[in-house]
């Protein structure tokens, strides 16, 4: 008996090795498909994704499915929404988004339902999908740009590369070029404001907030301000109320949908000793606008700035 | 020892009936297995299940079938098997209703490596090893502290596990709780248990052959054992070493399926009990069945999952949960 379990066992790995080989083999066979196609003239062009992937179509891109709200909301801004046909929970904007046929949620996509609705490109979420789902997408057939924009040159350069999938370039171009002005028009005119720290709340219970690496910070640092738990490990740091207390902001923004929706601040309203308690410097922002990676960010990181800039005048 | 030997007697009178049973559950399997692979969230007509069939049909259909359905559905009826399996063995091994990979720690043990695969990042491949690796050392734990000095008893190794089971159950909250957020919807669906990413379904309904055919020539040595250590003594089984061997076995079981599908839980619990209930005490019936059956249920409770609400996809473990207890209590209430 023993003997069988050791070949079981030894079955295993190898299995094991063996799908990975598989996978790899899949994965390659597919990317030499592409190169080959790649040489015939009915090839309408290629583009690398964010994990350095060629993602190469024979036509415009007419029914794509987006497997995260943010990549809905970048196939929008490059004028090529007519051409989405599928999306995930949570995708809301534009307004129309939400009509569209849902495949699950990002972290649990329905294989079934992307398949029937024959997609000739998926937009992938690295970091937010499941990555065997996306490589069984990949293993069957269908063309799949994974994208991981956390910052504005990446949205930027994304929307350029979606302009050239859907065949939208100069709609692209524009919003791009739109995005990196407005970038560098508030990173002049804060390049001179005094520093202030902010911890930016994400979540209540428990207390979330982001570290450097995050987009939000790097938000906050073209309005000239710097992230409490900026140098924190995790992207999203735990802190605990002492922690907050003792570094002591000089601003504390929360997410809520309008000015009114301070349900979080009255949690630190119970500590006037706060500096943001006592100049009265607590904000609120719309999440949606700074925690989406679209170009809503740039509306989002104005909206910061100014809100920062309100923070000045008070302290 | 007259006694036990004509219980032997008396459960083998009934071997002619045993075949009747497990040919129901056969054909039930395949009737699940059926039920798995034309439903989905894609409407595929029975006429057109039977085009796909044939080798025509369209092409998302055999796709949809061969690609998606076939593989997850013979997944899932690999890895109920095996649970079920395990629970029944460890069933006869501790002679406690309550014994269960899970209520013994093994599966906590391939949790909180797992866990620690994707925390530190790793690829899938090596997530499944280092999950089989942690249910073997948990095995190895359990059994080797239970041994300790010599005395060990059922109870001791139950008493064990548990204690074990309630540690990792600690070490998978902390691990939870310092890992970082993105990563924190991957890992609990893993610990919900989920079909979604199961790869390939050989090594599961491989390994279930196999070890019918290493238990069933055993069924009569499990059948003595089942009534207790000394008894089986008396009748000239070797226990240590059938025992050590039945609880390797049912951890690589475990080990095995919790690698294909993440950690679900209850269907070695409540299988055999459910089986044993309705079919008897012998446990040459009861492990072939246990087989079939936990196999019927993972099929079509991941049908269930996938199908609910669709698009949204749910993971398995809440749905053999919800199946299970209700009939599971009927069965009992039933049984008094």
């Amino acid at each position: 008996m023993a003997a069988d379990m050791a070949q079981a066992a030894s079955w295993r790995l190898p299995s094991l090795a063996l799908v990975a080989w598989a996978a790899l083999a899949s994965a390659a066979s597919a990317g030499a498909a592409e190169t080959h196609s790649d040489s015939q003239a009915t090839t309408f062009g290629c583009v690398s994704d964010d994990l350095a992937q060629e993602v190469c179509l024979s036509a415009p891109a007419q029914r794509i499915i987006a497997l995260s709200p943010n990549l809905v909301e970048l196939v929008y801004a490059v004028g090529a929404g007519s051409t989405l046909v599928g999306a995930v929970s949570y995708s809301d904007y534009p307004a129309e988004a939400s009509a569209l046929p849902r495949v699950g949620d990002s972290d649990r996509m329905d294989i079934e339902a992307i398949l029937s609705l024959s997609p000739d490109l998926v937009l992938a979420w690295h970091g937010g999908n499941p990555r065997m789902q996306v490589d069984k997408l990949v293993a069957l057939g269908i063309p799949v740009y994974t994208s991981d924009a956390q910052d504005f040159p990446t949205i930027a350069s994304t929307l350029e590369r979606f302009g050239q999938l859907t065949g939208h370039t100069t709609h692209a171009e524009t919003a791009a070029q739109q995005l990196r002005e407005g970038v560098a028009e508030l990173e002049q005119r804060y390049q001179d404001a005094p520093t202030l720290s902010v911890f930016y709340q994400v979540w209540d219970k428990p207390l979330m907030t982001v570290n450097g690496e995050h987009w939000i910070s790097q938000s906050l640092a073209i309005c000239g301000a710097e992230s409490l738990f900026a140098d924190a490990d995790a992207l999203v740091p735990r802190p605990s109320i002492e922690n907050v207390l003792a570094a002591d902001p000089d601003v504390i923004i929360t997410g809520g949908k309008d000015a009114s929706d301070t349900a979080w601040h009255s949690n630190w309203l119970r500590f006037p000793q706060l500096s943001a308690v006592r100049h009265d410097n607590l904000f609120v922002v719309d999440p949606d606008l700074v925690q989406r990676a679209t170009p809503r960010l740039l509306e989002g990181t104005r909206e910061l700035c100014q809100r920062l800039d309100d923070a000045r005048e008070r302290r | 020892m007259s006694g036990a030997e004509t219980t032997t007697h008396v459960i083998q009178a009934g071997a002619g009936h045993r075949l009747r049973p497990l040919l129901w559950l056969s054909a039930l399997s395949l009737l699940a297995l059926g039920v798995a692979v034309s439903i989905g969230s894609v409407t595929v007509t029975p006429s057109e299940l039977l085009a796909v069939l044939s080798g025509e049909g369209e092409r998302l259909h055999r796709t949809l079938i061969f690609e998606l359905r076939l593989p997850r559905a013979l997944a899932a009826f690999g890895t109920g098997a095996l649970l079920a399996l395990a629970g029944a063995l460890m069933q006869v091994l501790l002679r406690n209703p309550l014994a269960d990979p899970f209520v013994l720690g093994l599966s906590g043990g391939a949790a909180v490596a797992a866990l620690l695969a994707m925390i530190a990042g790793l690829g899938a491949a090596l997530i499944s090893a280092s999950a089989f690796a942690g249910a073997l050392l948990s095995t190895l734990i359990v059994f080797g502290l239970a041994h300790g000095t010599g005395s060990w008893t059922p109870v001791r190794l139950l008493l064990t596990g548990v204690v074990m089971a309630t540690g990792w159950g600690a070490i998978i909250t902390f691990l939870l709780a310092i890992s970082p957020m993105e990563q924190l919807p991957g890992m609990l669906y893993w610990l919900m248990g989920d079909l979604a990413y199961a790869q390939r379904a050989w090594p599961v309904l491989c390994l279930a052959v196999l070890s019918l055919l290493v238990v069933m020539p055993l069924g009569r040595t499990l059948n003595v054992l089942a009534r207790g250590g000394l008894a089986a003594a008396a009748l000239g089984v070797a226990v240590r070493p059938v025992e050590w061997a039945l609880y390797l076995l049912a951890s690589l079981l475990t080990a095995v399926a919790v690698t294909t599908a993440g950690s679900i839980g209850f269907v070695g619990l409540m299988v055999p009990h459910m089986l044993r209930l309705a079919l008897g005490n012998d446990q040459r019936l009861v492990l072939p069945a246990s087989l079939l059956a936990g196999g019927i249920l993972l099929t079509l409770a991941d049908t269930l999952a996938r199908t609910l609400i669709a698009p949204q996809q749910l993971p398995v473990g809440v749905i053999t949960a919800m199946l299970g207890v209700p009939g599971f209590l009927l069965l009992l209430y039933r049984s008094r």
